[in-house]
């Protein structure tokens, strides 16, 4: 036993000189009356009953939510008159009224693009394969493996000049 | 192998018998609950609040919750450290009210006594009570609950769940500080 050992019997002895006393009759008698009234005012909770009565809680807190929105909503509809409603339709800037601005020829041609019904060309499209069938077919019968690209570098697939209207 | 099976059913006997008197809903249970516990943390609550009247009021305070929520405490794990757990919520929220409040704690009123009724005993209490209440609140329970409880370390490992280890140490740390404010008396 080392002399930490020793210093510490010491100090419990010191301290076992005095006590803690015990609770009283007169304490035991107000606190079990006092634990026994709850007892009797709360009533035993079955574990199931629990998540029941959350649920519960949860659908009652539901319908309560409704039926404030719906209370709400019919107060605001006492409100609208249908007569009040007039059918508006957004009109589209007339460009010749407008003020000078800068890239108006630009601005007119996506005015003009926006306007156009995007249907399929088709005749268009089927001149554009018919050309690249008729281009394959001359490579094939020229040997085209060392063909050199035509018309100073450009590809033949491509065509000549894009307008708006080629493919849609 | 015998003898340690008795142990363990003497020692799980008064939690099987307070788990059946909570799962009849017998109010019977109240007694039993405060044979077990009432002495205990009565001592438990005075370590923490250093006043034998708190320590009162919050150990009812205790009781009645424990009796609202009864079912909660038959499903419990371990019912003393559920208890104690109870008891050492309710005394903190007193603490912090009175810190709220901004009430200055009384550190006079004694929750000590003197074994025998002699002056220089009188004298020895009250010093021994201003050291405790110079110790932080855990290392004071702990030492509490050892010297005037006789409880082991393992006991109050499981009351406060706790490891032993801390304990142990916070009893060490707590009985260096008593040594250093009783320097005279030791």
């Amino acid at each position: 036993m080392n002399e930490k050992d020793l210093e510490n019997d010491k100090l419990e002895h010191l301290l076992r000189r005095a006590h803690i006393p015990e609770p009283s009759p007169l304490l035991k008698e107000r606190i079990t009356t006092e634990a026994r009234k709850a007892w009797n005012q709360t009533s035993l909770e079955l574990p199931w009953q629990i998540p029941l009565r959350r649920l519960a809680a949860s659908a009652a807190a539901a319908v309560f939510i409704i039926s404030i929105a719906n209370f709400s909503s019919n107060h605001a509809l006492k409100k609208w008159r249908p007569g009040d409603v007039r059918a508006t339709r957004e009109q589209l800037p007339d460009l010749e009224t407008l003020p000078e601005m800068p890239y108006r020829p630009f601005v007119r041609h996506l005015v003009s693009v926006n306007r156009r019904p995007s249907v399929t060309n088709a005749s268009a499209l089927r001149n554009y394969v018919e050309r690249v069938r008729q281009i394959l077919k001359e490579t094939q019968q020229n040997g085209a493996s060392n063909e050199q690209v035509p018309d100073g570098g450009r590809s033949r697939l491509l065509p000549a000049q894009l307008s708006p209207d080629s493919y849609s | 192998m015998n003898r340690i099976q008795d142990n363990i059913l003497d020692e799980n006997q008064p939690d099987n018998m307070l788990r059946a008197a909570l799962g009849r809903n017998s109010p019977a249970a109240v007694e039993l609950m405060w044979d077990r516990y009432a002495n205990d943390l009565l001592t438990f609550l005075q370590a923490m609040l250093c006043s034998r009247h708190d320590a009162e009021d919050v150990l009812q305070t205790v009781f009645v919750r424990i009796a609202r929520k009864r079912h909660r405490l038959a499903r419990a794990r371990c019912l003393d450290a559920y208890v104690y757990r109870i008891a050492r919520n309710e005394a903190s929220r007193l603490i912090s009210s009175r810190k709220r409040e901004q009430i200055a704690k009384l550190r006079t009123e004694s929750w000590l006594m003197v074994t025998e009724n002699k002056q220089e005993l009188s004298d020895l209490v009250e010093q021994l009570q201003a050291a405790l209440a110079h110790l932080p609140q855990p290392q004071r329970e702990v030492i509490v609950l050892k010297i005037y409880r006789q409880k082991t370390f393992l006991e109050i490992s499981r009351l406060l769940g706790l490891s032993q280890n801390t304990v142990a140490s916070r009893y060490r740390y707590g009985m260096e500080k008593l040594r250093n404010l009783l320097g005279n008396l030791t």
